[in-house]
């Protein structure tokens, strides 16, 4: 009896070994394959509008930034991606630094995307603006009493603030900007302000955060707004507000969802062609209506729901420079015990 | 091999970053850790060993049902359960509203301090020393207990001084696998924000982008778990228990209201740590089954049963050889330390071994390409091949010490008697041994297919194009923060795993 099932299972693993050889094999040609760490919901319908629009097909697999950053520079030359798809400024400037890009920001893309959303150097461009911004209580907080990020280090706060970990890289691209705006020691200040304000440990989500002012267990936090958008779908009522911060200093803080064409991509035009796709005003759209991002293409509108929450000023600070404070905002919520 | 690559990485520099997390992270996350894995090492032990204690030896209400039923929270992945955890008991979960708006209690911070985190785990975790206590008892001599009873003593003298010294073995084994799991977990760490020695190796590693120190602090993981494996040795001591007979004779019956409030302890355990985790998720897969179905679910339950079941039958075969009584084994020192080190893989978080399996290719490549060949990266990387590998690295603790345990449950008589006959090596092998040990290595396979099914990290990084499986489905939608949708394939991975439990039972029972 065991040796029976020893011999199907060998069986099974050539059937699989081989399997996984055809598919490799699949992937070459007219396909373009991208590695995202955009989860695959967000991804999916985007990428089967543009095989309809365009006829290529595109082959991806998700994974975490940072992994997937790996085992692009492990693959080098022979790597099967042609594109990598990530969802923080941060990670697409640590791609840059890791010479896993090249330069082919093209008219088109040049055209479509604003200066400061895009890399300097052209190795990667931002695709959809997220902005992390205040969310408040509506039955506990009057808007005249919110203003800025710095703001929610005051006492006032005391005991009213969620926050999200610190081990998300929304909020260390945050604190990054803060401190290229206020300086290192303010913004250590300010930081340090908020962690002595939580009402709670730091929670892992933002529709955490949120639910957590919604049962009054604080009256403020930091959401990025789509998720603030999911939640108003499904609970139009939930007495809570998006509120733009710092609108008369240096505007909300934004970050980027992005990609890249690689540097060893087999299929460069076709890679080429679906980042231009992507940022035209069809694609955005569908960024918009998925995921209740705002749009990095400058010509469109946004999705309907989203500009109902009002328009605000942004906050212009190249994305690189995020990515090149990142670890010291790391380092500095750190010191200042933000878990 | 990965520990190998991990444990290299001291070679390397890492100096400010060692500094920083000196003077910020490390004295914390010692302290955290050990209280942890103290109160989650004591609360495993102590659920376990008593609930196994009942359902073996006390006759009460429902004992039949709940014997098998307490096996399933084993199928509920650790950070699904956290999820529904904190759903329900955190600030604005049911429980908590209904306590504040009906009772006029005070709220609080479930993810403060280390009692929800460390329940969360004990409930996780505990079926691995109830399995484990359960078989133990089974095998004692009821005529060891009934001399202690005639003797006048009572019980709970009886479960201290008899069954708990000759099941200690036991304990410690599922202790110990535990006690591992916990060291390596990132799931439920996380969504509890509560930091682990595990933290600092995503931070060096996510944060600073230095995959010199997170190995480092990985490899100071290993060292840990190595600790781990000799303690448990010692406990485990010289003794050596050849008994294969079981008895069905339940020593104690309790009738009457004692009987009923076991009965309450113990459905209240699988209440918690199952009946009411499904329920919530049987809800929130009802709310948005419509929207979540589609098409794709064929191909996640497809590469799910296909990963879950090929990398156990590899598992077993490695851990079979492993296993297998011989004489050269036991008179050789080193190769006893190499299968020891063969198991260490166990306490490795899953994204940290699979960087270092990667890393493992490129070091082969390397080897490859002095010698003229090209680079095997992109062969090995995204292949079935490598991912199986590190599955049968990761989780080969787990076939191993089933594997072993019905391997020293054969008495050397069977070697001797076999070797008078003239049998051969392989003979005595094929015709005796494996028979044997047939249902040990099968309830190992069962345990092994139920952690492939709930493995994350290693999959998502390893795994070729278009294999999505199940649990990757519920990372991708509850990291968006979308639990509800979350739910619908963590359901399916519940109902398959509780198959699979199921299998174990029967088979357990029918050895025991």
């Amino acid at each position: 009896m065991f040796s029976r099932q020893l011999t199907v299972s060998a069986m099974a693993l050539t059937t699989l070994l081989m399997g996984s050889i055809t598919q490799i094999q699949a992937a070459t040609d007219d396909t373009v394959t991208v590695y995202s760490s955009r989860k695959e919901h967000l991804i999916q319908p985007l990428f089967e509008q543009f095989t309809k629009d365009t006829g290529i097909e595109v082959n991806y697999l998700t994974g975490k930034g940072g992994d997937l950053i790996e085992r692009l520079k492990l693959e080098g030359e022979n790597t099967p991606a042609d594109m990598f798809m990530t969802v923080d400024a941060g990670d697409l400037w640590y791609a840059g630094t890791q010479d896993i890009f090249q330069d082919v920001i093209t008219n088109t893309i040049v055209g479509n995307i604003p200066t400061y959303l895009r890399d300097p150097d052209g190795l990667w461009t931002g695709l959809s603006v997220r902005a992390r911004t205040l969310v408040y209580s509506t039955e506990r907080v009057n808007s005249s009493e919110l203003s800025t990020y710095a703001d929610l280090a005051d006492s006032k706060w005391k005991g009213k603030l969620c926050l999200r970990t610190s081990k998300k890289i929304y909020t260390k691209s945050l604190v990054a900007s803060i401190i290229h705006n206020e300086g290192e020691d303010k913004a250590e200040k300010i930081v340090s302000g908020w962690v002595s304000n939580l009402a709670a440990t730091p929670n892992a989500k933002d529709s955490h955060v949120m639910n957590a002012i919604l049962a009054g267990q604080c009256d403020v936090g930091l959401v990025n707004t789509y998720y603030f958008g999911r939640l108003i779908e499904k609970t139009p009522d939930a007495p809570l507000k998006l509120f733009w911060a710092n609108q008369d200093t240096t505007g909300v803080h934004v970050n980027v969802s992005g990609a890249g064409v690689t540097k060893h991509a087999s299929n460069s035009d076709g890679a080429v062609q679906l980042l231009e796709w992507l940022s035209s005003a069809k694609a955005q759209a569908i960024y918009g209506a998925l995921n209740k991002e705002y749009p990095a293409n400058q010509n469109i509108a946004s999705d309907e729901v989203v500009s109902s929450w009002g328009s605000f000023k942004k906050d212009n600070m190249n994305l690189a420079l995020v990515g090149i404070l990142q670890a010291d905002a790391v380092a500095l919520m750190q010191r200042v015990g933000y878990k | 091999m990965p520990i190998f690559v991990v444990a290299s990485a001291w070679l390397l520099p890492g100096g400010e970053l060692w500094t920083h997390f000196a003077q910020t992270l490390l004295s914390d996350l010692v302290l955290s850790t050990t209280i942890l894995l103290i109160g989650v090492g004591l609360g495993v032990s102590v659920l376990g060993t008593i609930l196994a204690y009942l359902v073996v030896m006390v006759e009460f209400p429902g004992r039949r049902w709940l014997e098998w039923a307490l096996f399933l929270p084993f199928a509920i992945p650790a950070y699904v359960l956290a999820f529904v955890y904190l759903g329900v008991f955190d600030y604005s979960g049911y429980v908590q509203v209904w306590m504040r708006e009906i009772l006029g209690l005070p709220g609080f911070d479930i993810r403060a301090g280390y009692w929800a985190i460390t329940l969360t785990f004990i409930l996780v975790f505990y079926p691995y020393v109830y399995m484990m206590a359960r078989a133990s008892f089974k095998r004692q001599k009821i005529h060891m207990i009934e001399a202690g009873k005639m003797l006048g003593a009572s019980p709970i003298r009886v479960f201290w001084k008899i069954s708990v010294p000759l099941a200690r073995p036991a304990i410690a084994a599922g202790l110990l696998v535990t006690l591992m799991e916990t060291l390596a977990d990132f799931g439920v760490v996380s969504l509890f924000n509560y930091s682990t020695f595990t933290t600092a190796i995503y931070s060096a590693w996510g944060d600073f982008r230095s995959i010199e120190v997170a190995a480092q602090l990985a490899s100071l993981l290993v060292l840990v778990a190595f600790f781990l494996i000799y303690f448990e040795r010692r406990a485990r001591g010289k003794a050596k228990y050849y008994s294969t007979d079981i008895s069905h004779i339940r020593p104690y019956v309790a009738s009457g209201w004692i009987g009923w409030l076991l009965f309450l302890f113990v459905f209240s355990v699988f209440m918690l740590s199952f009946a009411m985790p499904i329920l919530q998720i049987i809800i929130w897969s009802i709310e948005v089954f419509a929207k979540e179905w589609s098409g794709k679910y064929i191909g996640f339950i497809s590469s799910t049963a296909i990963l879950t079941l090929s990398a156990a039958a590899l598992t077993v075969t490695v851990a079979t050889i492993l296993a297998l009584p011989s004489s050269c084994k036991n008179n050789s020192r080193v190769l006893q330390m190499l299968i020891h080190f063969s198991t260490l893989g166990y306490a490795l978080p899953g994204s940290v071994m699979a960087v270092g399996l990667m890393y493992g290719v490129q070091n082969i490549s390397l080897i490859n390409e002095y010698f003229g060949g090209s680079s095997l990266n992109h062969l090995l990387f995204g292949s079935i091949a490598l991912l199986l590998f590190a599955y049968v690295s990761r989780f080969m603790a787990i076939a191993y010490n089933s594997a072993n345990a019905s391997a020293e449950q054969i008495k050397p008589v069977y070697e001797q008697s076999a070797r008078l006959l003239g049998a051969s090596r392989f003979r005595l092998v094929w015709k005796v041994y494996l028979p044997m040990m047939t249902p040990g290595i099968m309830a190992g396979a069962l345990l092994v297919a139920v952690d492939v099914m709930k493995e994350l990290p290693a999959t998502y990084l390893l795994r070729p194009f278009g294999w999505d499986t199940l649990a990757i489905r519920v990372y991708e939608l509850s990291a968006e923060g979308l639990f509800e949708r979350a739910a619908v394939p963590a359901l399916m991975m519940v109902v398959f795993g509780a198959v699979l439990m199921l299998a174990f039972n029967k088979l357990d029972s029918s050895r025991l």
